[in-house]
């Protein structure tokens, strides 16, 4: 039984076409990743599932219940939240109140949203950044603090925008090791990842796209030798 | 209780001083004063609900204004109505255009939402100086004094200041809610990042509109109990952009986005404005309109030393012995 199932997914823009015809399905608990050279639609197509761009044809739908068409706040409301790419903190609130924004939009109580900010803050390792500005957050710790907001909207599927982006090379362990906690605790995930050693070692099940176009989909070490992967990568040439 | 009104002593200092005024202070100038202070601080608050929390800077608040200010009067004069049901068909009115422009809002963004309010200001200056028949044009109207709780007319300033205390008291509790509910929380997430709060699951564009809404209801209510202790509209004043830019200018002087800055803008200004109008700006003085000049300098430095307006830098001052000791 699958939890999000995007099923003939395409969207125009103008000329070009970002995503066409795209289809599979998350079951509960799993780790998707989804790769793809630049501009091959991968952000295109999150932001068709967290409601922010509706697609030409196809849908997206949680559970059953068709997402699509919703407001990028009903759909949160309903069970998905992500992070930006380029990330996107409130930043003149302070880190607490960042994430009590999520946590407001399961608990009027502003008391308990707060508590609910603490702790989440701790698991994402900004226990002792909660009264900073999100503003003098480094890189790394400004992706802590859109996951741990996005958390505390209590999601059913996550979707991860570039855990790794721009970060530098001593957070990154670090990063893909909460990552790993969150899926080991049972939390659905869809994450786009540009660093190859990092995706391959976290998802269960890859998703390659090409050109807006889904090119492979399955298990990490057979999607990375997939021939069409490669050169859509590398180019033609590449391939032995 | 104690809770509720932690960090708002100041504020409850300032209006406890202000209650305190009528009893100790029989002069009139001085009475008068304090009443446009805290009218004036009120609808800087209500402004600063849309403006200040909201983050949807509006320079077309004069429109709400002037829906209070023309409610009381028509009312009044052609049908014989209380203030108090004008004062509440006033604010149904703006509460109406506050819908519209807050749909507005949901489209444009930045100077484009500016210019269209200010846009709109414009249209009801228009209607209202043209439309002769029903708004006695350009030549304003006189609010009929009828003296009596009912009809709002007091001859007694001090009866006055209670009233515009409570009002101001009322805006500045709106405020307080904005800072601390889980609607303030969610109304300030909007301001710093729309698309980030839509991903939090906050509705944005509902409560953006229903922030302007409340902010314009407010503005209708002052515009009313002003038309009322002023005894005249027209629209030259009411439906002016200037009228508009005073709110704003309160606001920001104060502190944008805080609960007492409005307040303390509006003080300041109308205080300076006053004084100066009385030593350079009457009859008889050499250089008429003198006093503009001073005026603009004052409000040049004020930005200069206190960008982010008096309540932030007053803070600092406040702390610094305390951390000192």
């Amino acid at each position: 039984m699958s939890l999000l199932a995007v099923s003939g997914v395409t969207k125009r823009f103008g000329g070009v076409i970002a995503n066409r015809e795209i289809s599979f399905e998350v079951a509960p608990g799993e780790l998707v990743g989804i790769i793809g050279p630049n501009g091959s639609g991968k952000s295109t197509l999150f932001e068709i599932i967290s409601g922010f761009y509706h697609p030409d044809a196809g849908e997206v739908s949680l559970d059953g219940r068709r997402l699509t068409g919703l407001s990028p706040d009903r759909v949160c409301r309903l069970g998905i939240a992500r992070t930006f790419q380029k990330l996107r903190p409130f930043a003149g609130m302070s880190v607490l109140d960042n994430v009590m924004v999520g946590a407001l939009t399961r608990t009027r109580d502003v008391r308990h949203a707060r508590e609910r900010a603490r702790v989440l803050l701790e698991r994402v390792g900004l226990g002792d950044k909660v009264l900073a500005h999100a503003r003098t957050l480094s890189t790394g710790q400004r992706k802590r603090l859109e996951l741990a907001r996005a958390l505390a909207t209590e999601p059913r599927v996550l979707l991860l925008d570039e855990v790794t982006g721009g970060v530098d090379q001593r957070s990154i362990p670090g990063l893909v090791e909460l990552v790993r906690e969150l899926h080991r605790d049972g939390l659905t995930l869809l994450v786009i990842e540009h660093n190859m050693r990092v995706i391959t070692a976290v998802a269960q099940r890859i998703i390659a796209l090409f050109l807006g176009e889904k090119i492979a989909d399955g298990a990490p070490d057979a999607v990375t030798r997939d021939r069409r992967v490669v050169e859509a990568y590398l180019g033609p040439a590449y391939h032995q | 209780m104690r809770q509720a009104l932690r960090g708002a002593w100041p504020a409850v200092a300032l209006f406890g001083v202000a209650a305190l005024v009528p009893v100790l202070v029989r002069d009139a100038f001085f009475l008068d004063l304090l009443i446009l202070v805290l009218l004036w601080g009120a609808t800087a608050a209500a402004w600063n609900v849309a403006g200040g929390y909201a983050g949807q800077v509006s320079l077309g608040h004069s429109v709400f204004f002037g829906l209070g200010a023309y409610s009381a009067a028509l009312l009044g004069t052609k049908w014989n109505v209380s203030p108090w049901i004008a004062l509440l068909v006033g604010a149904a009115l703006a509460t109406v255009m506050g819908f519209a422009i807050g749909f507005l809002s949901n489209r444009l963004r930045g100077p484009y939402f500016v210019l269209a309010t200010i846009a709109c200001s414009q249209v009801f200056l228009i209607a209202g100086s043209r439309w002769r028949g029903f708004t006695s044009g350009s030549e304003g109207i006189a609010v009929p004094f009828r003296p009596g709780f009912w009809t709002l007319g007091f001859v007694d300033k001090r009866v006055w200041v209670y009233l515009i205390l409570a009002l101001a008291v009322g805006v500045y509790l709106i405020q307080l809610y904005l800072e601390r509910s889980r609607r303030g929380y969610q109304l300030a997430a909007v301001r710093e990042d729309e698309d980030a709060s839509l991903s939090l699951g906050v509705p944005a564009r509902r409560l953006k509109v229903a922030a302007i809404a409340v902010s314009a209801a407010v503005t209708a209510i002052c515009g009313t109990l002003w038309a009322q202790y002023v005894g005249f509209v027209d629209p030259f004043y009411v439906f002016s952009v200037d009228l508009s830019v005073r709110f704003a200018l309160a606001a920001v002087t104060g502190g944008i986005g805080t609960a007492l800055g409005p307040f303390l803008g509006a003080a300041l200004i109308t205080v300076l404005e006053t004084y100066l109008r009385a030593h350079f700006g009457g009859i008889g003085a050499g250089l008429v309109g003198i006093y503009l000049i001073f005026y603009g300098v004052a409000l040049i430095l004020i930005m200069r030393f206190a960008p982010q307006g008096l309540v932030p830098v007053l803070g600092r001052w406040w702390r610094r012995p305390a951390a000192a000791s």
